[in-house]
């Protein structure tokens, strides 16, 4: 069988538009709208999917069954969940900010989106080989802190308003311990562009940066709990902590805006999963199986771990989560990028 | 910016927040992010019970102590009913009082697996919730097996229990309490040690003792400052002084010495349950009473050791079949008033309060009746 | 100490101020002039020999003839316990406020004031909190109190 890739997508459905009899430029254009809809087709699948897997595990944990009636082991609940919320009435407050109100959940939504133009999926199955992918990566998830800000203040109400501050400030606090760590590895690959940072860790298993680098593990380490925190997730899932602010940043949300903060949470989940495995595992290198299937089946373990921190440990209060990055994290990663740095330096290293 | 002007602002915690339990409203003066000052809006749970137990004879104000306190109903069916017989001198059969003490001390560990459950749930943690109920759950289907209810029991009467115990009920009820001890340590091994857990609770909410004794503060929070303070043990009633237990205390007096204190209670109970199992006697369960059922005239306070502290009541007769007056005291009533003390101008933020308020373990029937 | 030794201890201390009253079950109930609550109160919490150090329960009573105020009081340290009430006319339903010796009662009084109609001298916190906050009819504890807006069910 020939290899999966992105281009023979493209071509194939080039190909099928021309017996269409369509010219030059719309065919184009059609095609690229067309490949990205199934794009996005295919990480709404995965978001739908994380959705239906974070309660199963959620159960499972709790020694609960979870969704059971809709399809096997309730396989379909959230599609059918999704439905209904696309159904309901959309509950504005009267003293919105109107612009900003709409605004912030199609923002959340097409940043999450964003950042799947350069993760490679596959040898081959990347969209765009930016050669500053990391980078871009970062500057488009952030995107995220402006549209939780935005719901925050367009919702006009005082809950919201602190869920959206509080956001903010955290997101931007583990935004530095998260490119700290990051950097290290980009120190080892010589490259941002994400498919070199891949085919630098091809071969055997000692060549993935976790193993590579003189304290890979550490830098995993502070990346995923960074990331956990960029995903607004337990322990770090303070702007939506329910106890305190009853719901936070989407408290006035309802039916499809409500559903678009809500999946854009599980897109960003799989984002920083996929960035980890990109970074630290290998991306798709692996054996026998193709490599697709090797970067799916790692960024859901990935992703797996991030649940299970979240159904196992309770909040962190704000400040100490703020003391949490500022007085521990950001020094160790940036001590562990210097001794990183020296390391590549004096050539101590595989 | 000379004329930068900042001021304290109002944040109304409640009566519909998930972290008051009920229907608490919590007026808090907040500076920025810190609470200045906090003051309990109640009364929206208020039932006027003790004014309707004015008008009902005396075993007809039995069901209207299960709304007292729905979470121990037991608990304050043996507050009304020990203050009868001891008003009216009715001697209770030996084995109905057995079957009391381990109705009461099973309800008192679904209490506290409840309070277990919610103040994690209040910190974050979903999980130990759902377990907390689970191992409740058990408790609860012994109950709904004696006397048909899962909530509010009605099972204790004027001089014994409504019914005996199911035939099969003494095996199940110590495979339950096996399958709660066995889980105690999931209990503390997914909290203990966290340090999560400990950074939310441990310094938190710090009470002294005679501090909090002035304020009528008793139960679990007052052995948390190091009184042993336990009605069962100070002023024995029913038959707890046959028991071997202890009082368990510790000196920090904050969130996690409440919490542990809560949990070795449980321990506690388990032991007391399983040597009322053991000492079980065969006989009667109940000493009947007149129709007519009228004590004499008097007036009596009764306490019990209720999960939440002192439970009283204090019922004043004037030989007629009704009560002249039935006052009620709660734990939980003298705990959401020494809220304020502990709170006021220590700085604590929202999230601090919503652990005090878990682990203060309040529950607003028992404040509003 | 038994409760005989405390019913003689207390009926002989205090200036006689504390009278034993035969009504008073399981526990000695005792009877003061309500002049007197303040210095009994302090009295009894300072005593070395009782220290009562907290407050069980407050509350009003109404007898039909007259009102009463009921308090309980218990020691956590000498485990002893023991209750004292006084008599109020309807007309003159007023008391002092005993918060400066057990702080604790400061929810009891106001809860006496709002259901009873008892006056508390030297509250300072006396707000409506188990009744709506524009309630306007009366105190329904009271035997007398009947609702304005008490509507019976029709009969079928």
């Amino acid at each position: 069988m020939e290899r999966l890739e992105l281009k023979h997508i493209f071509s194939w459905l080039h190909d099928l538009l021309v017996s269409t009899g369509l010219g030059e430029p719309w065919l184009s254009v059609v095609t690229y709208l067309m490949l990205g809809a199934m794009m996005f087709g295919a990480l709404s699948v995965i978001a739908l999917f994380l959705v239906w897997w974070e309660r199963k595990i959620s159960a499972h944990v709790q020694q609960r069954f979870g969704p059971m009636r809709n399809g096997w082991h309730g396989w379909y609940q959230t599609i059918m969940d999704a439905i209904k919320l696309l159904q309901k009435e959309d509950v504005r407050v009267t003293n919105r900010d109107k612009f900003v109100f709409f605004w912030a959940p199609v923002i959340c939504f097409v940043a999450a989106f964003l950042a799947y133009i350069v993760i490679p999926f596959g040898d081959g199955l990347i969209v765009a080989d930016f050669n500053i992918g990391i980078l871009y990566i970062m500057a488009v998830t952030t995107f995220t802190i402006i549209s939780l800000l935005m719901a925050g203040w367009g919702s006009n109400n005082k809950y919201a308003l602190l869920g959206g501050m509080r956001s903010a400030a955290q997101m931007v606090s583990y935004e530095i311990p998260m490119v700290a760590s990051i950097l290290v590895v980009i120190v080892y690959s010589g490259s941002l562009s994400m498919v070199d940072i891949v085919e630098s860790q091809s071969g055997m298993i000692f060549n993935w940066f976790i193993f590579k680098l003189p304290f890979g593990p550490i830098a995993f380490i502070t990346y995923i709990i960074a990331a956990t925190a960029e995903a607004n997730r337990v322990p770090f899932d303070l702007p939506e902590a329910e106890h305190e602010l009853v719901a936070g940043f989407n408290i006035e949300y309802s039916g499809m805006k409500f559903a678009m903060f809500f999946l854009a949470e599980f897109v960003n989940m799989f984002t920083v999963s996929a960035i980890a495995v990109t970074l630290f595992f290998g991306g798709w290198n692996g054996w026998l199986l193709p490599s697709w299937l090797w970067f799916l089946g790692k960024t859901l373990l990935v992703v797996l771990l991030l649940m299970l921190f979240r159904w196992s440990y309770p909040r962190l209060r704000v400040d100490q989560l703020m003391e949490f990055a500022w007085k521990f994290l950001v020094p160790l990663t940036f001590a562990n990028l210097l001794v990183g740095a020296a390391f590549k330096y004096l050539g101590w290293y595989w | 910016m000379g004329d930068l002007r900042t001021e304290e602002f109002v944040v109304n915690m409640g009566p519909v927040h998930p972290s008051t339990h009920g229907v608490c409203r919590l007026m808090l003066t907040m500076n920025g992010e810190q609470i200045v000052d906090a003051e309990p809006v109640i009364g929206y749970l208020h039932r006027a019970i003790e004014k309707i137990c004015e008008n009902r004879t005396y075993p007809q104000c039995i069901p209207m102590m299960d709304r007292f306190e729905y979470v121990t109903a037991m608990s304050t069916n043996e507050l009304f009913c020990l203050a009868t017989e001891r008003l009216a001198e009715v001697e209770v059969p030996e084995r109905a009082e057995y079957i009391r003490v381990i109705m009461l001390e099973l309800n008192r560990i679904a209490s506290h697996l409840i309070f277990y459950g919610t103040t994690a749930m209040d910190c974050g943690a979903l999980t130990p919730f759902l377990w907390g109920l689970r191992e409740r759950e058990l408790i609860i289907d012994l109950f709904e097996e004696t006397c048909g209810q899962r909530l509010t029991y009605n099972y204790f009467r004027i001089g014994g229990v409504a019914n005996d115990l199911p035939i099969d009920f003494v095996p199940k009820c110590r495979s339950a309490l096996d399958v709660i001890e066995g889980k105690m340590s999931d209990y503390t091994g997914i909290l203990n040690n966290n340090p999560i857990w400990l950074a939310r609770l441990k310094g938190i909410g710090t009470a002294e003792a005679d501090h909090a004794l002035a304020w009528g503060v008793t139960g679990p929070v007052l052995r948390a400052c190091g009184v042993a303070h336990d009605l069962r043990k100070d002023d024995p009633y029913s038959i707890y002084d046959r028991f071997d237990f202890e009082v368990p205390i510790a000196q920090e007096g904050d969130c996690y010495a409440r919490y542990l204190v809560r949990l070795e209670e449980i321990r506690q109970s388990i032991k007391i349950v399983r040597q009322a199992l053991d000492g079980l006697p065969e006989g009667e369960t109940r000493t009947k009473i007149k129709a007519n059922f009228k004590p004499p005239a008097g007036e009596i306070y009764t306490r019990i050791e209720n999960s939440r502290g002192e439970m009283g009541i204090y019922i004043q007769s004037n030989g007629d079949k009704k009560p002249l007056r039935v006052k009620l005291r709660g734990g939980s009533y003298n705990q959401l008033q020494f809220l304020p003390e502990i709170v006021r101008g220590k700085g604590y933020l929202i999230a601090d309060l919503v652990a005090i308020f878990a682990t203060f373990d309040v529950i607003l029937p028992e404040v509003d009746r | 100490m038994t409760k005989e030794e405390l019913t003689a201890y207390v009926g002989g201390h205090f200036d006689g101020k504390l009278k034993l009253l035969d009504t008073g079950r399981y526990d000695p109930m005792f009877e003061i002039q309500p002049g007197d609550l303040l210095d009994v109160a302090r009295a009894l919490r300072d005593d070395s020999r009782l220290q009562f150090d907290y407050l069980c329960s407050m509350g009003g009573v109404d007898t039909g003839e007259h009102l009463e105020v009921v308090y309980s009081i218990a020691s956590s340290k000498t485990k002893s316990r023991l209750d004292f009430k006084f008599s109020l006319p309807y007309d003159k339903a007023e008391i002092d406020s005993i918060q400066e010796v057990w702080p604790g009662i400061n929810w009891y009084e106001r809860e006496a004031w709002e259901l009873y109609g008892i006056n508390v001298r030297n509250h300072g916190n006396l707000k409506r909190f188990l009744l709506p906050d524009d309630w306007d009819q009366g105190h329904p504890m009271l035997k007398n109190w009947d609702a304005p807006d008490f509507i019976r069910m029709p009969e079928r």
